[in-house]
């Protein structure tokens, strides 16, 4: 059977979805295009620039924190519906994925099926913990290692070819065309992160301030450096007397940036700024695509942080 | 594989059969290799709280007291099952109390959006009950649950859901329950399943700061308590009762048919709750059939109004409003019961790990009830170590 793509047909078919759904929830068809579940929106970007014709739930978008997602009915529904998911994984969805899973009752994408993927498990993560987990009072420790591994271009790369491989595996159908969408990605990206590279290298060695891991795995591909986090511990918000701590130890040599992101109240980060005296900048930066649904959302994205750590 | 074909005959009794049949399936699922990296979970939760006065009806006693505190542990068996145990301690009467209350095993690969589930847990029935206390907004549950369902009804049994591969989530479920954590001793006595329960859960998005849940809940309980239980002293005849229903008491209040609808919505800005999240709740019941010597008009009513907001990442602010009007049993007439209760909270929450919550209540219009508070305030602490179950809407 050859795939359609659905976009064509959605208004109507969605009128009569609702119809068929308040009467009584009668299955709605969509027999064509797969349906995948993305966790967070850069792999549902990703899903995009590999199967274009698939049908996207997207569980959270750049305003959220991915850490404190609710199991809300609506994600249930979706993950009911998906054909597969993709997550990141090492425990960043720890709080909400594992209910959704329970109480969407999807043999598809329950753990060890292979319909359910996660990111962590193409590449290696930096700052493992192993062991340091449970302990109430050390904030969110992911044992695993930091999680937000998407702001890595290389690493994406990494989870773009596996996440292929699987979708293949997965839809045997449309093998040759996700193996030559994926060809097309890699070869275009690899040229991408040359020009990025090049273009970032005026960055090595600087120093940021952050809130959060959020960023990295983009300090460690651009060789910039953060000194300090304004979190007293991960995940937890920052408290007066840590920022005044912070402001002790950064006196002498303040940071190029303080760097939040989107989601993150601002409040912290432009005191600490207005301690420098106005000399550092505030950077809110996004934690991820903005609409996934975009053509070239991830390179946007890349192309947008690399805008604003330049114009600081 | 056949595990159970060794269990004597005797073992294999009323619904546990099938307990005991799907719990040594997963002894034999287990020899199969389970997902790469995913692990066993262990964890630990203490909730202590100290009350200046005991609420009627309440599930703390004056003073320092040890809450819902657990043990926890829960994994996969084999890619097909999965598995949670949890033992709780808690003080009552001054002393402490110990009991598994979830022992259970669930599907986790059936088809068509179903799931079963067997042994012993918490019955899905109202918005709050599945979820442990420790993990409420308030220090104490509505007089709802207190009234109607010890708090907290956990029981041995069976549940089948069904989610439907709908736009909005519909989820569809039934519960088959021995009961005699709902009502420990009935009148006539019932063997085999005593309590069943329907649930229909739906819900949504309205945008993305606006989400909603609607339920339906009915149980219907073979099991009507024994009169001297239902009027008696709720404090004084626990001392009496063995240990089997300990600090759960069962349901002070119950009959042949309850009917439970509760509504939820929450508001986020932006959808980004971490920051700041308004919480709703509305919850009624009705309980008909109370006894032999009960009129179709005699029966219970609870109806309770929760809001919390939270204004910053690490504090809530709450209100509830509980209301319960009873028709409570002696001999062969009733007497009418009320209980109005109001609480305002306040809990600070440095990381989901950790609350530290004081709250305000007071009872009011009392009558039936021979202890209400006219006010009380518990300062309570809750404490989570290793893993903790992910929580639901």
């Amino acid at each position: 059977m050859v795939p359609m793509r659905s976009d064509a047909r959605r208004p109507r078919a969605c009128a009569v979805r609702r119809v068929l759904l308040l009467g009584l929830g009668v299955v709605a068809g969509h027999a064509s295009a797969q349906t995948i579940f993305a966790c967070e929106p850069e792999w549902a970007a990703l899903t995009r620039v590999l199967l274009p014709a698939a049908r996207l739930h997207v569980a959270t978008h750049a305003q959220q924190d991915p850490h404190h997602i609710e199991a809300r009915p609506a994600l249930i529904a979706q993950l009911r519906a998906a054909d597969a998911a993709i997550c990141t994984g090492a425990s960043l969805e720890a709080g909400w994925l594992p209910t959704l899973q329970q109480r969407a009752g999807n043999a598809r994408v329950q753990e060890g099926a292979p319909g359910l993927f996660f990111a962590a498990s193409a590449v290696t993560l930096i700052d493992p913990k192993p062991g340091a987990g449970g302990n109430p009072f050390a904030g969110d420790v992911h044992e695993e290692g930091n999680p937000h591994l998407h702001t890595d271009p290389r690493r994406l790369l990494d989870v773009a070819r596996a996440w292929s491989t699987r979708l293949q595996q997965l839809f045997p159908q449309q093998q040759a065309a996700i193996a030559q969408r994926s060809a097309a990605f890699q070869a275009q990206w690899q040229a991408r992160i040359s020009a990025w590279e090049q273009r970032a290298a005026p960055l090595r060695g600087s120093t940021v301030v952050a809130q959060h891991g959020s960023f990295a795995y983009l300090w460690a591909w651009l060789g910039m450096q953060q000194v300090a986090d304004l979190e007293p511990k991960p995940g937890l918000a920052p408290t007066p007397g840590h920022l005044q701590r912070l402001l002790e130890q950064l006196r002498a040599k303040p940071p190029a940036a303080i760097v939040i992101s989107g989601y993150q109240d601002p409040r912290s980060a432009r005191w600490l700024a207005q301690q420098f005296g106005g000399r550092v900048p505030v950077l809110a930066l996004a934690a991820t695509v903005d609409d996934p649904e975009a053509p070239d959302a991830l390179g946007r994205w890349f192309d947008q942080l690399l805008d604003a750590l330049g114009r600081r | 594989m056949n595990t159970a074909q060794r269990l004597p005959n005797g073992a294999c009794r009323g619904l546990f059969c099938a307990a005991v049949l799907l719990a040594s399936a997963s002894v034999a699922a287990q020899t199969q290799p389970s997902a790469a990296g995913e692990k066993w979970q262990f964890g630990a939760v203490l909730d202590a709280a100290t009350t200046s006065r005991a609420l009627e009806l309440g599930g703390r006693d004056k003073g320092l007291q040890l809450g819902h505190s657990d043990l926890t542990a829960s994994g996969p068996l084999g890619r097909h099952l999965r598995a949670q145990m949890t033992a709780v301690l808690a003080t009552h009467d001054g002393s402490v109390e110990r009991e598994i209350e979830e022992a259970w095993v669930e599907t986790r690969t059936l088809p068509l959006g179903l799931s079963a589930r067997a042994g012993r847990f918490a019955s899905q029935l109202g918005y709050l009950n599945q979820q442990h206390p420790h993990a409420d907004d308030f220090v104490e549950r509505p007089l709802l649950y207190r009234a109607f369902l010890g708090g907290h009804w956990n029981d041995d049994g069976l549940r089948i859901n069904v989610t439907l591969p709908t736009g909005l989530y519909w989820m569809v479920g039934a519960e088959v329950f021995r009961g005699h954590r709902l009502v420990a001793e009935s009148d006539p006595p019932v063997s085999g399943a005593g309590a069943f329960t329907l649930v229909t859960k739906l819900g949504g998005d309205i945008n993305r700061a606006n989400s909603w849940q609607l339920g339906l809940s009915y149980l219907k309980s073979r099991r009507i308590a024994a009169l001297e239980d239902e009027h008696s002293d709720a404090e004084g005849e626990a001392h009496d009762h063995d240990h089997d229903h300990h600090h759960h008491h069962g349901a002070q209040f119950g009959g042949k048919h309850t009917w439970l609808v509760d509504a939820t919505w929450k508001w986020a800005p932006g959808g980004n709750n971490r920051e700041q999240q308004l919480r709703v709740t509305v919850e009624a019941a009705r309980v008909t059939g109370i006894n032999r010597f009960a009129s179709a008009s005699k029966r219970h009513e609870a109806l309770g109004l929760a809001a919390v907001w939270r204004f910053n990442p690490n504090w809530e602010a709450g209100a509830r409003v509980d209301r319960l009007r009873v028709a409570m049993p002696h001999e062969d007439h009733f007497h009418s019961g009320r209980l109005n209760e109001q609480a305002l909270m306040l809990a600070w929450k440095p990381s989901h790990m950790q609350a530290l919550r004081v709250q305000f209540s007071q009872q009011n219009g009392a009558a039936g009830f021979e202890n209400p508070a006219r006010r009380s305030v518990a300062l309570q602490y809750v404490l989570a170590f290793g893993a903790h179950g992910a929580h639901a809407f």
